[in-house]
């Protein structure tokens, strides 16, 4: 095993060197950003205006008012921003792999996940996160949500679990294109699971909620977490888990990415 | 402690042979079948600081898989593999520390940014301390005029531009050793001598030990002294690039069609030539890219002009090409014993 | 004729050999069918009907868009927009095909596919496993000519967002809006009844209800005889509309091109 030579604040003063130019070369394409920004409300927004459009006939959904869906629904939003933003160039690892273009990332001396994480920082994301952010604020005012520091430490935590259990998910199936020609069918299966996290989980019995709890946890995405905050007293002992299953996915993601990182032997002879 | 010291290296990798047909796909989900290929069988040599060396051999013939070991992609199936008295494979951010890599076709720069921040990024990387990186700069913009480049986007520049850009990166850092991957590719000739001089006072004035793959002869006669020549994962000459000069610089294929299919046709020239200049006079005939008969001549022995002046008089010759010998050929040569 | 019909079935067969693509598909289908389900059992409790609509009807209805909304895809904004990113659009100009009528031809091999390969599982899984009924009516006979009318429609959307891609750098928002309008706008997530009343009026005049609530409500509300009718024809004014619209911009974009250079 080799040694780092680069401390975790190097990496990080590194990291904001290059997001910092790439930024300012992406923001010349300024009809580009505004465009992609609308497109990213309103993809963003998609299912909550669903559920508003349901809450016009109903009162509420498995015991949940519509002011708490928009807090899980804001929640949800801030949790997937990381992946959003900061992990958008594993769309494209697909066609690197594919073209050979992969290879560069083995010759520098960084870790090869920095390294192919920081060629992009995707901007529309900022959108969903200061709409989510946004959201947070206002639903919680709405539910008289009382926040002390110990709370909002709590908040920060399971935000930033929840968002490594998205990012891993995601990554991981990314990844399968270390193996696969065709893999994009599987990472967009991944990507389109998202869309079940602002879902109340208590809705799902059986083989549903086993799915959603232990095979694909985008149940920790949003509904675990927020029920710390809004319904306190139901919280069974799979919520504490929370902060354990984002970091033990995220290691496991980080293998699946060694071993495809291993076995790449690049095009050609 | 040679730079590079390879001994009994080897690479395997195994590949699945697919079977053919609907039934065959069928068959392969149930019990595969493998054949191992030998990529690089038993492969020995050392390379010295400051050395130049063509690492030249048909495609197929383990080049690249050698490379990648050098450079930490691939973990050797067997053998010695040290690098700067390190494994590469064990070591990768370490060894990245001291190493350089081109590729002819594919940047590694950031392709949004202007060129100079892909540098400022790079110093960074590589804890490059501002004088070193100043003193590089210039010597560049000295070179080459590089500043002129500086503020212009990476996806702007044409590909000369780029390679020169390429270069200036990896060698901003001091590295010991920098591998070449096609450095000239697809490029005019005259940015090709601009590189070329380039390379050579890098190496002169650094000391930078320079490992050059590529298909491009003129670069190897140009840059090299030392040349390793592999194929099917074997080397089949390690030495002084003289030797292999005298091979190909007098050699030449003179290609000519004559009004037939040339397989009804070579051993009718074949015949000719024979009895024309007599056996052992360096002159073979092939059939190999039909429609032309090939002959290739060594010069030393029989020239060129005469040759062609008997074919065009003994045979209705429609279409003549004279090409220099091919990389392929070579090889060839080498491995049919030319060099004992 | 001939030869986009050669076109459709070169694109069928790419789509056989994108089999994956379709298994993944349906497995995603099949997840977001559960929870449908089990968010519409929710939402009904105990009500046996909402807005004049049983669970079963909103099920099936739910199942079926989604379904549809597979079958539906064409991905002629994004190819269209890679082509004209790649400058491939030029080579078309000098055939001697009706551009807009080859995308269309290009696409319905995937469509035809689709529709063998998803729409007959997938009602199997509603009437056998969802013990879902669905009932047969006379408007059924509508329900081909809506589907594919409904495609037609749907390749309209997306080649007039792939067209977009002639003047920007990225389509991607102008496709996520497309998107997400066609989805939530459409009923295809939900039927349209259960949009407040005033929306409803609305939404019913836009082309977006005609991809799906118009065929959907074919199967799912057989009473509802002449108003079938109605929206049988806003569907095709609709299309007939949009496909002269995205043949009117799809002239100034290469009239543009031609004269500005590739």
């Amino acid at each position: 095993m080799s040694v780092a030579i680069r401390s975790p604040a190097e990496y990080l003063r590194l990291y904001f060197l290059i997001e910092g130019q790439y930024i300012k070369a992406r923001l010349h394409y300024r009809a580009d950003f505004m465009i992609s920004s609308v497109g990213m409300l309103f993809s963003s927004l998609a299912t909550l205006g669903v559920f508003a459009v349901l809450f016009s006939t109903i009162d509420e959904l498995a015991g949940w008012s519509f002011m708490e869906m928009v807090f899980i629904y804001a929640f949800y939003m801030v949790a997937i921003s990381p992946m959003q933003i900061l992990f958008d160039q594993f769309w494209f690892l697909r066609f690197d792999v594919r073209q050979g273009t992969f290879l560069k990332y083995y010759f520098r001396p960084l870790n090869m996940m920095f390294y192919y994480v920081s060629e992009r920082f995707d901007l529309k994301g900022l959108t969903q996160l200061v709409l989510g952010v946004g959201l947070l604020v206002y639903s919680s005012l709405r539910l008289e949500l009382g926040w002390t520091p110990g709370r909002l430490a709590i908040l920060f935590v399971t935000l930033l679990s929840a968002s490594l259990v998205q990012i891993s998910l995601v990554v991981a199936a990314a990844c399968s294109a270390f193996w696969f020609i065709n893999s994009w069918p599987v990472l967009s299966l991944a990507w389109k699971m998202r869309e079940f996290a602002p879902y109340p989980m208590t809705i799902f019995s059986g083989l549903m909620r086993i799915t959603f709890t232990y095979i694909l946890p985008i149940g920790f995405v949003a509904f675990f977490p927020s029920q710390l905050f809004l319904r306190p007293e139901t919280v069974s002992g799979v919520v504490w888990a929370a902060p354990f299953v984002g970091i033990g996915l995220f290691a496991v993601t980080y293998l699946v990415w060694s071993r495809g990182v291993d076995a790449y032997t690049g095009t050609g002879s | 402690m040679s730079l590079i010291h390879i001994e009994d290296l080897s690479k395997h990798f195994r590949v699945l042979n697919r079977r053919e047909g609907l039934g065959g796909a069928f068959r392969d989900l149930f019990s595969r079948d493998y054949r191992t290929v030998r990529a690089v069988d038993g492969v020995s040599f050392d390379i010295e600081p400051g050395e130049i060396v063509g690492y030249i051999g048909p495609n197929g013939a383990g080049k690249s898989t050698t490379i990648k070991m050098m450079t930490g992609i691939l973990k050797p199936t067997g053998g010695t593999l040290l690098v700067n008295e390190k494994a590469p494979y064990d070591n990768r951010i370490h060894q990245a520390m001291v190493m350089g890599v081109i590729f002819g076709q594919r940047t590694q720069l950031w392709w949004d940014l202007p060129v100079i921040e892909s540098f400022r990024i790079l110093k960074e990387i590589y804890k490059v301390d501002r004088r070193t990186y100043d003193e590089h700069m210039a010597m560049f913009d000295e070179l080459v005029g590089l500043s002129a480049l500086y503020p212009r986007q990476v996806r702007t520049l044409s590909l000369g531009q780029r390679m020169l850009c390429d270069i200036t990166a990896s060698f901003l850092h001091n590295p010991r050793v920098v591998f070449l991957d096609e450095p000239t590719i697809g490029l005019d000739v005259s940015i090709k001598a601009k590189i070329r001089s380039v390379i050579e006072e890098l190496n002169r004035t650094r000391d930078t030990t320079i490992i050059l793959t590529t298909h491009d002869l003129g670069d190897v006669e140009a840059l090299c002294r030392r040349i390793i020549i592999i194929d099917e994962g074997k080397i089949l000459y390690d030495g002084g690039i003289d030797k292999v000069t005298a091979l190909f610089g007098t050699y030449r294929t003179l290609k000519v069609q004559i009004d037939e299919s040339c397989e009804t046709k070579v051993d009718a020239v074949r015949a000719s030539l024979d009895r024309r200049f007599g056996p052992d006079r360096g002159i073979t005939v092939a059939c190999r890219e039909a429609p032309w008969t090939n002959i290739t001549i060594d010069q030393d022995r029989t020239p060129l002009s005469d040759v062609l002046t008997h074919v065009m008089g003994a045979f209705a010759v429609s279409d003549v090409r004279i090409v220099e010998i091919s990389m392929e050929n070579v090889v060839r040569r080498v491995y049919d014993g030319a060099l004992e | 004729m001939r030869s986009y019909l050669a076109v459709v079935r070169g694109s069928t067969m790419m789509g056989m050999v994108y089999r994956f693509g379709f298994l993944a598909a349906t497995v995603g289908n099949v997840v977001y069918l559960g929870v449908a389900y089990y968010l519409w059992k929710s939402v009904y409790g105990d009500a046996t009907t909402i807005r004049g609509l049983t669970f079963d009807q909103t099920f099936l209805y739910v199942a079926l868009g989604s379904t549809l909304f597979i079958v539906l895809k064409t991905y002629v904004d994004w190819n269209l927009y890679s082509e004209i990113r790649e400058g491939i659009v030029a080579i078309y100009l000098v055939r001697p095909i009706d551009f807009q009528l080859y995308m269309l031809a290009s696409c319905t091999g995937f469509f035809l596919l689709s529709v063998a390969t998803l729409v007959v599982p997938t009602i199997l899984l509603m009437v056998f496993v969802f013990q879902v009924s669905i009932p047969l009516s006379a408007p059924l006979a509508l329900l081909p000519f809506s589907l594919v009318f409904a495609f037609v429609l749907t390749f309209c959307f997306d080649y007039g967002v792939g067209l977009s891609g002639f003047y920007t750098e990225s389509i991607w928002g102008i496709s996520t809006v497309k998107d997400t309008l066609v989805l939530v706008l459409s009923g295809a997530l939900i039927p349209l009844q259960f949009f407040p009343d005033t929306i409803r009026d609305i939404l019913r005049w836009l082309p977006f209800q005609a991809v799906y609530y118009t065929p959907l409500s074919l199967v799912t509300l057989p009473d509802e005889g002449w108003q079938h009718v109605t929206r049988f024809g806003v569907q095709v004014g609709w299309m007939v509309v949009l496909l002269a619209a995205t043949r009117v911009l799809y002239g100034r974009a290469v009239k543009v091109l031609r004269i500005a250079g590739g």
